[in-house]
């Protein structure tokens, strides 16, 4: 009997966890499906589903929709490049730091973390004026240098605390057995180390991909912005096709979703892992 | 093959200095023990001569060759760590193969030299597994396996048998020694069990505290400890030792304890009469006598059944007996007692020193 | 380490250091020090002080990470004990949970700013063929659109959070239950003596982390109410970027940011300490 009242218990928040969850995504969703002559009845669920607005955002078939590809594409790419520059940066620092032992190295991993505690949107101002003033300001590497830095503190603190992990003696052993600095990075270091890279990828791909602040300061030219910028425009005017553009936030969510679903196994642990600990 | 020579070498961290100074001389095909007591410095001392460690005075020598300078990997040493220090992500071949393969060895070579030191340690069913494969043991033999496949001028082992269970300890050693019998490979092997030492070595370095307290085969530490420390540290169950006072008196010597009770000596004993010396006399070297001998009451008896062990009070001490001939002792008997006087050690109760005869 | 080792060792640590160093001193050190600069100027503080905008900015501010961060931590330590049910179910109900925090905000907040939008908005249909009268303004009113701000925020934050303090609480040693159990302790009690001390910590020092984090939400605000209307539900970090982006007052934007610091610091350095203390267990 009590034993029913548990499981009853535990379905009960479990729904409205379900609930809650779901709202947003899926009013997304039915707004997506929404033929645009109902966009302003409010229903639960249209009348007549259908897929023209996907048709719309698959054939670039609006003002604002000019580049989808192209936007795509973008994201695309600022996700991949700041997840190898970040996974570049992290995995050379952390093996300097926590396997090297170089001198000073503790002081980086407290400037890392230090800086992980800065929230981004307070540097967005001067980090636009650095950018300008680097010359790099409308081109895609500014966000991607820009999201590099943003990612590679949490990137080194988490990779630190796997880094201390690994027994000193793997790479003594290696030492022995001849190995040089640069093969005890590559042979020992980052075949171990492969999980938590997988983690830090995702998670610095992620973060780029789903970035809007930086994007919109830092892009400007139709061809240049990501999907994140191109979703932002519709804001700008009040009779914004909606239905399109819950159309393209599904296609622009669904990437990030995948990715994590992939990883999942490697992110949960990952991240909690070095997030906080206490 | 090389001999190992270890001159006045210091270590340092900061000013803290841990090895004050250490010389050992280790001839080619030897296998030395480096024994003491957890902090002594042998570790240290090990990771000084494999180049883990900053040598902060003095000179290390591998065959004729000054390696202070020299990094590890070309020294021509291979290294047994304590936690095997395999690489998890590789397989047994692997493992072993690894430093050929650095060394950009030939695949046929290494694949040969990896069959040879699998068969060796019969390990070669093993070879594809990885290391969380495998057992306790079977780790420990390819740690082994490691260094063999390099064949190397020095081994260096650094507690290698501590993660096991006493069983397997046991047959490890054996192992070990006759592996070094059939290689004849230089070998230094740190412990902090003395028995361990004792088993294995050709010779024995105890180390306290930074400093050597007494170079020797197994032998000569037991039959003569240089020191209170080393005749504490070697030998199970411990050396009886029985503070007291030096007396002479013409042709007869004894000691003197605090609770009136004289311990018995050859004449020839050193000493000066009124010295304060420790008397010290092994569990094995106690016989059971009639009614002379030194009159003590049986606190706790432990049977084994190829020896007894006896733990009695001896004028205010707790002191044991080994006897391996069968007869009963029971706990409040009181038991005359008698040291064989040849065996009996003494030393000064100042400087810990063995008094010479 | 032997000079040859050491000096292979060192040239390599710092190589393989420099990638960092170089990305810290010119998109960390650089920026940070020329915001400094920036914000330098007395006048852009008595501009501020003078614009009722911006004490209004610092009230919701204050309000937000007040309100949002402790209802959301709050809940996130409740769930945490609904996750750590073993149930097959419940592990595809937190593969389905984790969604908001893995993809990205501004279609998920887009959508919600339509839901909740007064005239045409699914909530506000449905309150209509319910009950026959018109809902609430959502996001026309100062309150209920930062009330609306935190909805936002927790539903896109509560995951995360959940997921670290079911972390805590996978870590408390089974058997302290066990031996509870033994000695009779009701769930409540369970809670008050094992759970609650052992998360206690955690619990802290995700508060102090999630406030520092919160403090940088631009997201949340300015896709669900712009900072509208009329500027009334701005935070210091959506207004910063209006002084400095939409009325080309940069001096004054990054002012907006300084003016947070005396308050940041502090919980900056705690937090260091913090995570420095649990980096090494």
């Amino acid at each position: 009997m009590r034993k029913i009242f548990t499981e009853a218990r535990l379905a009960l928040i479990g729904i409205l966890i379900l609930i809650w969850t779901l709202i947003p995504i899926y009013h997304l969703f039915v707004m997506s499906i929404t033929p645009r002559v109902e966009t302003f009845a409010g229903a639960l669920w249209p009348s007549r589903p259908t897929l023209e607005n996907y048709e719309t955002v698959v054939e670039q078939g609006h003002y604002y929709l000019e580049h989808f590809w192209r936007q795509l594409w973008n994201s695309a790419f600022v996700a991949v490049m700041v997840c190898v520059i970040t996974l570049a940066i992290a995995a050379t620092a952390t093996f300097a730091i926590s396997r090297l032992k170089v001198r000073g190295g503790r002081l980086v991993s407290n400037m890392a973390l230090a800086t992980y505690l800065i929230p981004p949107a307070f540097l967005a101002i001067p980090m636009y004026k650095v950018m300008g003033i680097y010359g790099l300001l409308n081109t895609q590497w500014s966000l991607i240098l820009t999201m590099v830095t943003f990612a590679s503190p949490y990137a080194i603190w988490v990779l630190k605390q796997y880094a201390d992990k690994l027994p000193y003696e793997l790479d003594e052993a290696a030492r022995i057995d001849g190995a040089s600095p640069l093969q005890i990075f590559r042979l020992i270091y980052l075949p171990l180390m492969a999980p938590s890279l997988v983690a830090i990828g995702t998670y610095a791909l992620l973060l780029a991909w789903n970035e809007y602040l930086y994007a919109f300061l830092l892009l400007s030219a139709d061809k240049d912005i990501t999907l994140a910028v191109a979703l932002g425009h519709f804001l700008t005017t009040d009779d914004a096709p909606f239905n399109v553009l819950m159309a393209t936030g599904a296609v622009y969510a669904l990437p990030p979703a995948a990715v994590y679903y992939a990883f999942r196994r490697y992110m949960v642990s990952g991240l909690t892992a070095g997030a906080v600990k206490s | 093959m090389a001999s190992v020579s270890v001159e006045a070498v210091r270590k340092r961290y900061g000013a803290l200095e841990v090895i004050h100074g250490i010389d050992i001389a280790i001839p080619d095909g030897e296998f030395v023990v480096l024994v003491g007591p957890s902090g002594c410095g042998k570790s240290t001392l090990l990771r000084m001569i494999a180049g883990l460690e900053e040598i902060s005075g003095g000179t290390v020598r591998i065959g004729q060759r000054v390696v202070n300078q020299v990094p590890s990997k070309d020294r021509d040493i291979a290294m047994v760590f304590q936690n095997y220090a395999l690489y998890p992500h590789m397989t047994v071949r692997e493992n072993m193969g690894f430093s050929l393969r650095l060394r950009k060895a030939e695949t046929e070579v290494i694949a040969e030299r990896v069959q040879r030191a699998a068969q060796i340690l019969s390990l070669t069913e093993l070879l594809d597994r990885h290391p969380k494969q495998l057992s306790g043991g079977q780790r420990q033999r390819v740690a082994m396996g490691r260094a063999i496949v390099r064949n190397p001028q020095v081994f260096l082992f650094d507690e290698p048998l501590s993660n096991l269970d006493a069983k397997l300890r046991v047959q490890m050693r054996t192992e070990i020694k006759a592996l070094h019998q059939q290689l004849k490979t230089t070998s230094i092997y740190v412990t902090h069990d003395q028995i361990e030492a004792m088993t294995m070595a050709d010779r024995i370095v105890v180390m306290h505290d930074g400093i050597v307290e007494q170079i020797g085969t197994p032998l000569e530490l037991y039959d003569t400890p240089a020191n209170l420390f080393v005749a504490g540290f070697i030998g199970s169950p411990a050396i009886n030792l029985i503070r007291g006072i030096l007396r002479r008196d013409g042709g007869r010597c004894w000691v003197a304890t605090e609770a009136g009770v004289d311990l018995p000596l050859n004449g020839d004993a050193a000493g000066q009469d009124g010295q304060a010396v420790v008397y010290g006399f092994r569990p094995e070297h106690l016989t059971p006598v009639e009614n002379s001998g030194l009159l003590s009451r049986i606190e706790v008896v432990e049977p084994t059944g190829a020896n007894t062990f006896v733990y009695a009070e001896l004028s205010g001490a707790q002191i044991c007996g080994v006897f391996s001939e069968r007869r009963s002792f029971a706990a409040g008997e009181t038991l005359h007692l008698m040291p064989q006087l040849d065996r009996v050690h003494l030393f000064d109760a100042a400087s810990g020193r063995r008094l010479a005869a | 380490m032997a000079p040859g080792r050491l000096s292979q060792e060192a040239t390599w640590g710092l190589i393989f250091l420099v990638p960092y160093i170089v990305l810290f001193l010119g998109l960390v050190i650089y920026p940070v020090s020329y915001g400094l600069i920036l914000g330098a100027n007395p006048k852009s503080y008595v501009r501020l002080w003078t614009d009722p905008v911006f004490l209004r900015t610092i009230v919701n501010t204050v309000v937000f990470l007040g309100v949002a961060v402790n209802i959301k931590l709050f809940l996130a330590l409740l769930l945490s004990g609904f996750f750590v049910h073993e149930r097959r179910w419940i592990r595809w109900l937190s593969v389905v949970f984790i969604l908001p925090w893995a993809i990205p905000s501004i279609p998920t907040i887009l959508s919600f700013r339509w839901m909740l939008n007064a005239e045409w908005g699914m909530l506000n249909s449905l309150i209509f063929r319910l009950t026959l009268e018109d809902g609430p303004n959502w996001l026309l009113d100062r309150w209920s659109g930062l009330g609306m701000i935190c909805v936002v925020h927790i539903w896109k934050y509560l995951p995360f959070w959940t997921l670290i303090l079911l972390a805590g609480r996978l870590a408390i040693p089974k058997d302290l239950y066990e031996s509870a159990d033994v000695d009779g302790a009701s769930g409540l009690q369970k809670f008050r003596y094992v759970t609650f001390p052992s998360l206690r910590n955690l619990y802290i020092t995700c508060t102090l982390l999630s406030t520092i984090m919160s403090l940088g939400d631009f997201n949340s605000i300015y896709l669900l109410t712009g900072g509208g209307p009329a500027d009334s539900t701005q935070t210091l970090a959506t207004l910063g970027i209006r002084y400095a982006f939409g009325m080309s007052e940069i001096e004054v934007g990054v002012s907006t940011v300084v003016v947070a610091l005396p308050v940041m610091l502090p919980l900056l350095v705690l937090m260091l300490r913090r995570m420095k203390k649990g980096e090494q267990p």
